[in-house]
């Protein structure tokens, strides 16, 4: 029997919050996580993963976004479903090593950059001509100082003398960037819902001038936008792994695109209306601007939404 | 003009893209290039010409794929509604001439109308004998309907009509106007509300034009002066058939044109092919700006296929629409603006020595750009949809809880 005949990939958001949520307060956050299975999720039946499709790690980015989870999730996620059955892939899945994956640089031109997360992680993937190579970071020195994120700053590193440990030929490299765009678009749209979730929270326990800030129309209708762009995002994600009526599949980079640019739209409104505790480091909701902010500019977001423009150019 | 309406239609069972493909190559063989806005052949249709080329789209299975087979429908489901839509939006053709009666007065017809009154309207509207009006806003009632005065009193077996509507869509072609009174006064609100059929040639009845911001008059201010009408012009019983009508409306809000994303890819398409025709205009296409701008209108534009599809999806599945219906509203409608406000911006270029495709473009988006104003006030202004996924989708508190 198909394990996908009985499962729904939502039903793992549930699950992935509840380990989500336990890691948060343990020391050995990989060992709780890969416990729950939310590594393994993906990865084939024959590498000893339970062997469901992508869309299945989804919800469990998704939440990883919405609970703010301070490790390199979507990385380790990607990095045991490429490496699967090799001896790397199956210490990534048990969270016996922990990897990271630098989204710019290369080896041969010599440097990594925004490698999420980096200060938990042993091991880096860095592109390589058109593949890219699995790092041993005990081999670089690597640089953690990030103005964006001086708590959980991405690394960067120069290369040489780099212990390469494992390697992905090209086709593999591009699996692994598409898969990214899925599952980063499920994180920073987690992001934005738990943004808007904490903020129409507050606003509703808020009470000024005797009522509740909720009751305020100008708060409503942002928290109406937020919820549009929020739903939008998601709709997206789900249009764009679903095949269209003759079967063909859509690509993700327009749902990247939305995605980055409503979150960014929701997490900043959401720091706006929560006033002057919005803008301090005891609400975390600061974090979650971060990791929208961090994977715009990892995945130059930017440079996604000219290059989705130029093939609509293309196209016509 | 002639159609091909001697067809049998596919059986959406022998597979999932059957009726799109359907839909695709009867509209590629039929429909006429000079009703194609991006089209140099281009020339507004007459209302006859509107009215036999939806009617030969019905005989084809492109409208009323719903509507059940006895009612002159096609029996069919949500989901050959959202196929033919996304090929109907694919192509630049004309918004229908009798939208009001195929997307609110049928399905309100089809809630709460008698057996004779289904059976004798249902048909007529996707024949396109009947064209419909919906009488509902007046100059004190926009959106708070509880304010409308216009008054019905029953006199035996007829009532006697008084009042005035306005923003009144398509009132001067209209055959019917669903119109909505009230028994009472101002201060019963919701109460005593009646809906009627009126025909529009009955005495009493004066059509006002309105001209609007695009130089059109496509409303108009509609006066009833002891208009009477038979009991069985009535649509419900008092107050039943109003609460119903609303909760067709939330649906339809839903489910109404809901070929818009694929039409707004269409007019993007239309806007770069117009900008590749034109020497001074082509090398804005190669600019990161525009490639930044037309990037986040396709991102904007697959968003809102997503939010569509997965009402679709949650329909065909049984579950309650509520008021999502008022998510996608906003979000086309405000998607739109900003894409014709881009093409607009694009074209400012276009003179007398621009290619002839850059001046249809031209010409076509600066209309588009005023009739959009439009689409962020009716059906519910942006402002009222914002009110309403507050209030009924986040559930926002306005008082203190206890």
């Amino acid at each position: 029997m198909n394990a996908a005949d009985d499962l729904n990939p939502e039903d793992f958001a549930e699950a992935a919050g509840a380990a989500i949520s336990d890691a948060q307060g343990k020391a050995d956050v990989a060992a709780v996580l890969a416990e729950a299975g939310l590594f393994s999720v993906s990865v084939p039946e024959h590498a000893g993963g339970m062997g469901l499709a992508l869309d299945y790690s989804i919800p469990v980015a998704r939440v990883a976004g919405e609970k703010q989870l301070r490790f390199p999730l979507v990385e380790q996620i990607l990095l045991a479903r490429a490496f699967a059955g090799y001896e790397i892939g199956a210490a990534l899945m048990s969270g016996a090593t922990i990897g990271t994956i630098a989204w710019q640089g290369a080896l041969d031109l010599g440097f990594a950059s925004h490698a999420t997360f980096a200060g938990q992680a042993s091991v880096m993937l860095v592109a390589d001509g058109d593949g890219a190579a699995l790092v041993d970071l005990s081999s670089v020195t690597l640089t953690l100082e990030d103005p964006l994120d001086p708590e959980f700053p991405q690394g960067e590193a120069l290369l040489d003398g780099a212990t390469v440990t494992a390697r992905l030929d090209a086709a593999a490299w591009s699996a692994l960037k598409a898969e990214a765009r899925i599952l980063l678009t499920a994180y920073v749209i987690g992001a934005a819902q738990g943004a808007l979730n904490r903020t129409a929270t507050y606003m509703g326990t808020r009470v000024q001038f005797g009522r509740p800030l909720s009751a305020k129309q100008a708060v409503r209708h942002h928290l109406a936008q937020m919820k549009l762009l929020t739903d939008v995002s998601a709709a997206a994600l789900r249009r764009a792994t679903l095949p269209d009526e003759f079967g063909q599949s859509r690509g993700a980079d327009s749902a990247f695109v939305g995605a980055v640019a409503n979150a960014t739209f929701v997490v900043e409104k959401a720091i706006q209306l929560h006033g002057g505790i919005g803008f301090t480091w005891e609400l975390p909701l600061h974090r979650s601007l971060r990791d929208v902010k961090r994977i715009a500019l990892a995945m130059q977001a930017g440079a996604a939404a000219q290059a989705l423009g130029a093939a609509c150019i293309d196209a016509a | 003009m002639s159609f091909d309406t001697n067809i049998t239609l596919p059986d959406p069972a022998t597979g999932r893209a059957v009726y799109r493909q359907h839909a695709r190559d009867w509209l590629a063989a039929n429909l006429p290039e000079h009703m194609l806005a991006d089209s140099l052949n281009w020339r507004a249709p007459t209302l006859d010409e509107s009215i036999d080329w939806e009617a030969a789209m019905h005989k084809a299975g492109l409208a009323g794929m719903t509507w059940p087979v006895q009612y002159g429908g096609h029996g069919l489901t949500l989901r050959e509604h959202l196929a033919v839509n996304k090929e109907v939006g694919a192509l630049m053709m004309p918004e229908s001439v009798s939208s009001i009666g195929k997307e609110l007065a049928g399905p309100i017809i089809m809630a709460v109308g008698t057996e004779e009154q289904k059976s004798t309207f249902l048909p007529r509207i996707l024949a396109m004998q009947d064209m419909w009006c919906q009488g509902f806003s007046e100059p004190e009632a926009g959106s708070d309907l509880a304010r409308l005065r216009t008054r019905a009193v029953q006199e035996g077996d007829s009532w006697r009509i008084n009042g005035q509507k306005i923003w009144t869509s398509g009132a001067a072609k209209a055959q019917y106007c669903f119109l909505l009174t009230r028994t009472g006064t101002v201060a019963d609100k919701h109460r005593g509300m009646v809906m009627f059929a009126v025909p529009m040639n009955t005495p009493g009845i004066r059509v006002a034009p309105i001209r609007s911001i695009d130089d059109k008059e496509s409303f108009a201010e509609v006066f009833f002066d002891n208009v009477v009408v038979p009991d069985s012009a009535r649509l419900g019983a008092p107050d039943e058939g109003w609460s119903a009508a609303i909760r067709v409306l939330s649906i339809e809000r839903a489910t109404n044109r809901m070929y818009r994303p694929w039409r707004v890819e269409a007019e993007l398409t239309f806007l770069i092919r117009a900008c590749k025709s034109d020497p001074a205009l082509a090398g804005l296409l190669s600019g990161s700006h525009a490639r930044s701008r037309i990037g986040a209108a396709q991102a904007e534009i697959d968003g809102l296929k997503g939010l569509i599809e997965s009402a679709v999806d949650q329909m065909v599945a049984g579950a309650p629409i509520g008021a999502r219906g008022s998510l996608s509203k906003l979000y086309w409608s405000e998607t739109h603006q900003s894409l014709v406000a881009l093409a607009l911006d694009m074209l400012g270029g276009v003179g007398p020595k621009s290619s002839p495709l850059a001046r249809r473009a031209h010409d076509y988006f600066n209309n588009a750009y005023l009739f959009a104003r439009a689409e962020t006030i009716y059906a519910g202004a942006s402002e009222v949809q914002r009110d309403i996924i507050a209030q009924r989708i986040l559930n926002l508190p306005t008082e203190l809880q206890a």
